[in-house]
């Protein structure tokens, strides 16, 4: 009796073996949607730093606008392990203080936004539905891991020029797409180009092991290569289940004098760094990190010993900037989403709401469209203190506008900044087509 | 091929992983000894109790002992709690049904960490991890003793308590035959109780520990179950010390295989491969079952 071997019952093993490998299966996937790589997590709340302003946006007159409402639309992610809706969010907070502030010309932009789960039939279903059911004139906040894949060509077909933040290539490769950050893949080359001014020997770049990791790794290839630094591309599969390993094979891989790149959402990269510090690994090498690592919360479980040691990519200022934008960007979260933190995804939306707001100001005449399209489209020059450079859309096969950041590091619990702008490397080749069309047309960067 | 200074580092981090494995085995192996369930809720308990202690620790003010006290005393609660309400109903029921029983109450645990924690950065850095020591190139922090040591501590506990106390007595004798053992006038109900929450404060104690090794990721740490339910299969779930062996063997070759480039990406199938050719060894010449004999 009791624990027995040799009776007829090996379904039974069968079956927990079955329900041991569906579980691994389970942890893959939750683990798969995790990789987004394009913003970053929160950092403090929305009234931890900086001057305090008025939330006062467009038209600044303090009158409720009450005409008839402006519709724009917005989809983005939001599923287990993967919310994007801080950015839709934001955009939205930012339309109700421009309602708040007599609207466009008396007119409140009514925002309606869909989340998806990161199915292309569903994706492609919300454009539409969006476009023919709710009547949206404009595309704002947009940002999922596969919209731009899925949608691009019906934003093309229908003449809607989009405002988000991008994921998939095709937000920086096709005509009706322009977002306000610069993605994984540029964000990579901004940390190898770091890594490069601070004289490493050997890059490592390591990345979640999902789909789309060949096309981020093109730019760091280029970039090492023509600097004439060897270079070792590493995956993980996130979530990481033993971060110390994962960390000790990063900077073997770098040796000695050399240099690595984590390319992963904030959990996930905190892990690693986290495990390196316990191994007395931070000094070892010189670290770099993509744009999620800007973040205050990363700063803060980090410490003083990777002050210098890290140099983070940042495609957008550090929260706790005084400048004009970065103080009423903490002012209309305080005063509009006070639950959404203060942090890369939350200024996003803060750019795309102003960028839309200031271009529907534009409109003259009905708002159709085709007139609230060509506004976007016609954005030239748009300056903001939470990009490095102006952001503009133009007619051009392929957008990135923002191609210049910041290096930031962490220091007494706050990412600031260790390297004023510069611009990503155009060995990377679709940053020199996009240097070619502002040569072509100085205006859209305001020269 | 890397050089054998360059596997040292990985011998630590694989023991200190394998330890917790080991130990969140035996709580495994322990449990389906005396109750007939695999409880595949052991990481998602421990994942929790580990998200709260955070919690306590950053958002509530507390000091960081209690708050760890505070994460084994939750894992042992509901552990607890969910054998005392749904282990008798269930006790008649096929192990698959049991096991699967269990898997609810993980999922239930893993929307509620998603709820409540989103899925944001956070990071639990016990104190022991900032005190260090260097055998030879190797930096070795004492959270990794503790996890290895823990391990085989408790292992050696666990089988000492089976074996010299009334109550593990009466554990080894439900394993045997719960009825029977029942109408010798054991209290079944108090001694699978008893084991409800020997599980939970190792799930408790392991889900601190992997918080700290691994990160305190509600995913991560809930399915970290599976390494040790692997290391739970090795042991045919019967002998607490191939679990001992089994989990730090899996922790090893998880660890010990990273450095080798070529592979290092598939290294997270190291449980299922290992457990998969033990039970095809083992099953060589006999058909193996985990059932639990009836009556």
């Amino acid at each position: 009796m009791g624990i027995k071997f040799g009776s007829d019952r090996s379904r039974s093993v069968v079956a927990l073996i079955a329900l041991v490998l569906g579980l691994s299966m389970f942890v893959a996937a939750c683990g798969s949607d995790d990789d987004e790589g394009g913003g970053g997590g929160g950092g403090g709340s929305a009234d931890a730093t900086g001057k305090e302003v008025a939330a006062e946006c467009g038209l600044k007159n303090g009158k409720k606008a009450t005409g008839e409402p402006i519709k724009l639309g917005g989809i983005f992610t939001k599923q287990p392990g993967t919310d994007f809706s801080e950015i839709g969010l934001t955009a939205q907070a930012y339309f109700k203080c421009v309602n708040d502030n007599g609207g466009i010309n008396g007119r409140p932009i009514e925002y309606v936004f869909k989340t998806e789960q990161t199915d292309p039939g569903q994706i492609a279903s919300i454009a539409k539905q969006l476009v023919e059911n709710e009547k949206v004139l404009g595309i704002v906040g947009n940002i999922s891991i596969i919209e731009c894949t899925v949608n691009h060509k019906y934003w093309e077909s229908k003449g809607i020029y989009t405002i988000g933040a991008g994921i998939a290539p095709e937000c920086w490769s096709t005509p009706n797409s322009a977002p306000v950050n610069m993605g994984p893949r540029y964000s990579v080359d901004g940390g190898t180009q770091y890594l490069i001014r601070e004289k490493v020997k050997k890059l490592v770049l390591v990345q979640s092991n999902v789909p789309g990791t060949g096309y981020i790794e093109g730019g760091f290839l280029a970039i090492a290569k023509d600097a004439g630094i060897p270079t070792v591309s590493l995956k993980e599969n996130v979530p990481i289940q033993d971060a110390n390993s994962a960390a000790l094979k990063a900077v073997q891989a770098a040796g000695e004098g050399g240099g690595v790149i984590l390319n992963f959402t904030p959990p996930e990269a905190l892990k690693i760094l986290q495990a390196a510090q316990q191994q007395g690994l931070q000094k070892r090498v010189k670290w770099s990190c993509s744009t999620p690592c800007n973040t205050d919360f990363v700063a803060k479980a980090l410490g003083p010993e990777w002050e210098n040691q890290l140099g983070v990519n940042a495609e957008l200022n550090v929260t706790s900037h005084d400048g004009p934008d970065t103080n009423l960007y903490r002012a209309v979260l305080k005063k509009y989403a006070p639950k959404i933190p203060l942090g890369s995804f939350s200024q996003m939306g803060f750019v795309q709401g102003k960028i839309a707001s200031e271009a529907l100001l534009k409109v003259k005449g009905d708002f159709t469209i085709k007139s609230v399209n060509d506004a976007f489209k016609n954005v030239k020059n748009f300056k903001t203190d939470i990009l490095c450079e102006p952001w503009y859309y133009g007619d051009a096969p392929l957008h990135i506008p923002n191609h210049t950041d910041w290096t930031t590091t962490p220091k007494d619990g706050q990412m600031v900044i260790k390297e004023e702008c510069f611009d990503i490397s155009n060995v990377d080749p679709d940053i020199k087509r996009v240097e070619d069309i502002e040569a072509e047309d100085p205006s859209l960067v305001g020269k | 091929m890397p050089s054998w200074q360059d596997f040292q580092p990985f011998i630590a981090t694989g023991l200190a992983l394998g330890g917790v494995y080991a130990l969140s085995g035996v709580g495994l192996v322990v449990l389906y000894r005396a109750t007939g369930v695999l409880n595949l809720a052991f990481g998602a308990v421990g994942a929790f109790g580990a998200l709260l202690s955070w919690e306590l620790i950053n958002n509530q003010g507390w000091s960081e002992w209690p708050a760890y006290l505070m994460c084994v005393l939750f894992a042992t609660v509901v552990t607890l709690l969910y054998g005392v309400v749904f282990g008798p109903p269930l006790a008649g029921r096929d192990p698959l049904v049991k096991a699967t029983a269990t898997l609810g109450l993980a999922l239930i645990l893993l929307g509620a960490m998603s709820w409540i924690w989103s899925d944001k950065a956070r990071s639990m850095v016990l104190p022991t991890s900032n005190e260090n020591f260097s055998v030879g190139q190797v930096f070795v922090n004492y959270t990794q003793v503790i996890g290895f040591a823990f391990g085989v501590l408790m292992t050696v506990a666990t089988a000492a308590f089976l074996h010299y106390t009334r109550l593990g007595t009466a554990m080894r004798a439900l394993a045997n035959d719960r009825e029977i053992t029942a109408t010798l006038g054991v209290p079944v109900r108090r001694v699978e109780a008893a084991a409800w929450m020997g599980s939970g404060l190792m799930a408790g104690i392991a889900g601190l520990l992997l918080s700290n090794l691994v990160g305190l990721d509600a995913n991560t740490l809930t399915f970290l179950v599976i390494s040790a339910l692997a290391a739970a299969l090795i042991a045919r779930l019967n002998s607490l010390v191939v679990t001992l062996l089994a989990g730090i063997v899996v922790g090893l070759v998880n660890a010990l295989v990273t450095p080798i480039l070529s592979i290092s990406e598939y290294r997270d199938m190291t449980p299922f491969v290992l457990a998969i050719v033990a039970l095809l060894y083992l099953s060589r010449h006999r058909e193996v079952s985990f059932s639990r004999a009836a009556g």
